[in-house]
């Protein structure tokens, strides 16, 4: 065979695409991210719950117990217990919005898309809140008493904490993303 | 550009150029798995592209030197994690058209599948009339390289198709 008869042959696909998109396996797939985007979100946010609440609870436990004068700890107790209670709201929000989307593909996957792009915001509250938390640490171990190398190795904490932030906040931005695309390749299809 | 503006320019490319997509994925994809893989990477990848695009090039060559680099990048990568798992299971989201096949098609597919990565793109660009220095803007090679490069891949389709002389 010449090599012009192989560009004939080749060129027949140009005129009927040899793929076509099963649309039933792509409604699956959707409905595969949706609940794993899903089960990531509630775990996150109830994690955040327990965390934020525990722990405030906790610092105002135990500072009330040794009578401590220690106002730094006190504010961050109160903020922590503000970022749970925060957290909670909007898990409560983000519940109710969901009976907005229908069950076709199109209303799963913009489902999909709403819970993704809640997940991005709260990872990147979460990890602006850091900053706030370290810092009011830092000035609890100061007034505390405590040496300033104790107050430097608690702020590189927290500053590896932004940073792991960080990291996650891209994996669900990704995630998200990917979403995003599947929509408009679904619409151009 | 907006989002919007964005979004409008990838579904334009890729109803436009779903031809061009399908034959790079089923260059450098052979089971349905990968297919499924290789065409979502590469639809992120012209998504992430439409802001880059400063109309140097046409949209087919830009298309293509997306959707080439990222099938290459995509073999490199399969090949260091072979993925495990039950993959017969899996549904897929891309499935071969249900029209006659021309048998000549099949084997000139299959041939391109055995080149090496680089080789399999110079074919696809050839075959669909690129001209050389397009084909050295794409893959980042000089044209005497593509020049030769095509001569040794013509001779070895031709020896190889003796079979439907």
């Amino acid at each position: 065979m010449e090599f012009d008869d192989m560009k004939k042959i080749w060129d027949t696909q140009n005129n009927e695409p040899l793929y076509a998109v099963n649309e039933t396996a792509l409604h699956h797939r959707i409905l595969s991210k949706k609940r794993k985007g899903f089960h990531i979100t509630n775990i996150s946010e109830w994690l955040s719950v327990l965390v934020y609440g525990g722990t405030a609870c906790f610092i105002f436990g135990v500072n009330f117990y040794k009578q401590s004068g220690n106002v730094w700890m006190y504010v961050l107790a109160a903020w922590m217990l503000g970022s749970a209670l925060y957290t909670l709201v909007s898990r409560i929000r983000r519940i109710r919005g969901e009976r907005q989307f229908d069950r076709t593909m199109n209303g799963d996957l913009a489902h999909a898309i709403s819970v993704a792009a809640y997940q991005v915001r709260l990872s990147f509250l979460m990890r602006w809140n850091i900053l706030p938390m370290g810092l009011l640490t830092v000035l609890s171990v100061l007034d505390n008493g405590k040496s300033v190398w104790v107050a430097v190795g608690v702020l590189v904490f927290f500053v590896i904490s932004y940073y792991a932030g960080g990291w996650e906040h891209n994996i669900y931005k990704n995630r998200k993303h990917e979403l995003e695309v599947l929509q408009n390749k679904l619409e151009s299809c | 550009m907006t989002e919007k503006g964005q979004q409008h320019i990838f579904e334009q490319w890729l109803s436009q150029h779903k031809a061009l997509v399908f034959k790079v994925v089923r260059a450098y994809a052979f089971t349905a798995m990968d297919q499924d893989d290789l065409f979502q990477e590469i639809s992120i990848q012209v998504w992430r592209s439409v802001t880059a695009f400063r109309q140097e090039s046409s949209v087919t060559t830009w298309l293509y030197r997306i959707a080439l680099n990222t099938a290459i990048k995509w073999v490199r990568k399969e090949r260091k994690h072979q993925q495990d798992g039950n993959l017969e299971e899996v549904e897929h989201v891309l499935q071969e058209n249900k029209m006659p096949v021309d048998e000549r098609l099949v084997w000139l597919y299959e041939e391109i599948s055995r080149l090496d990565e680089i080789d399999r793109s110079v074919t696809l660009l050839m075959l669909d009339n690129f001209s050389y220095k397009e084909m050295a803007d794409i893959l980042g090679i000089t044209e005497s390289n593509v020049g030769v490069k095509i001569n040794r891949i013509k001779k070895h389709l031709i020896s190889k198709s003796k079979k439907y002389s």
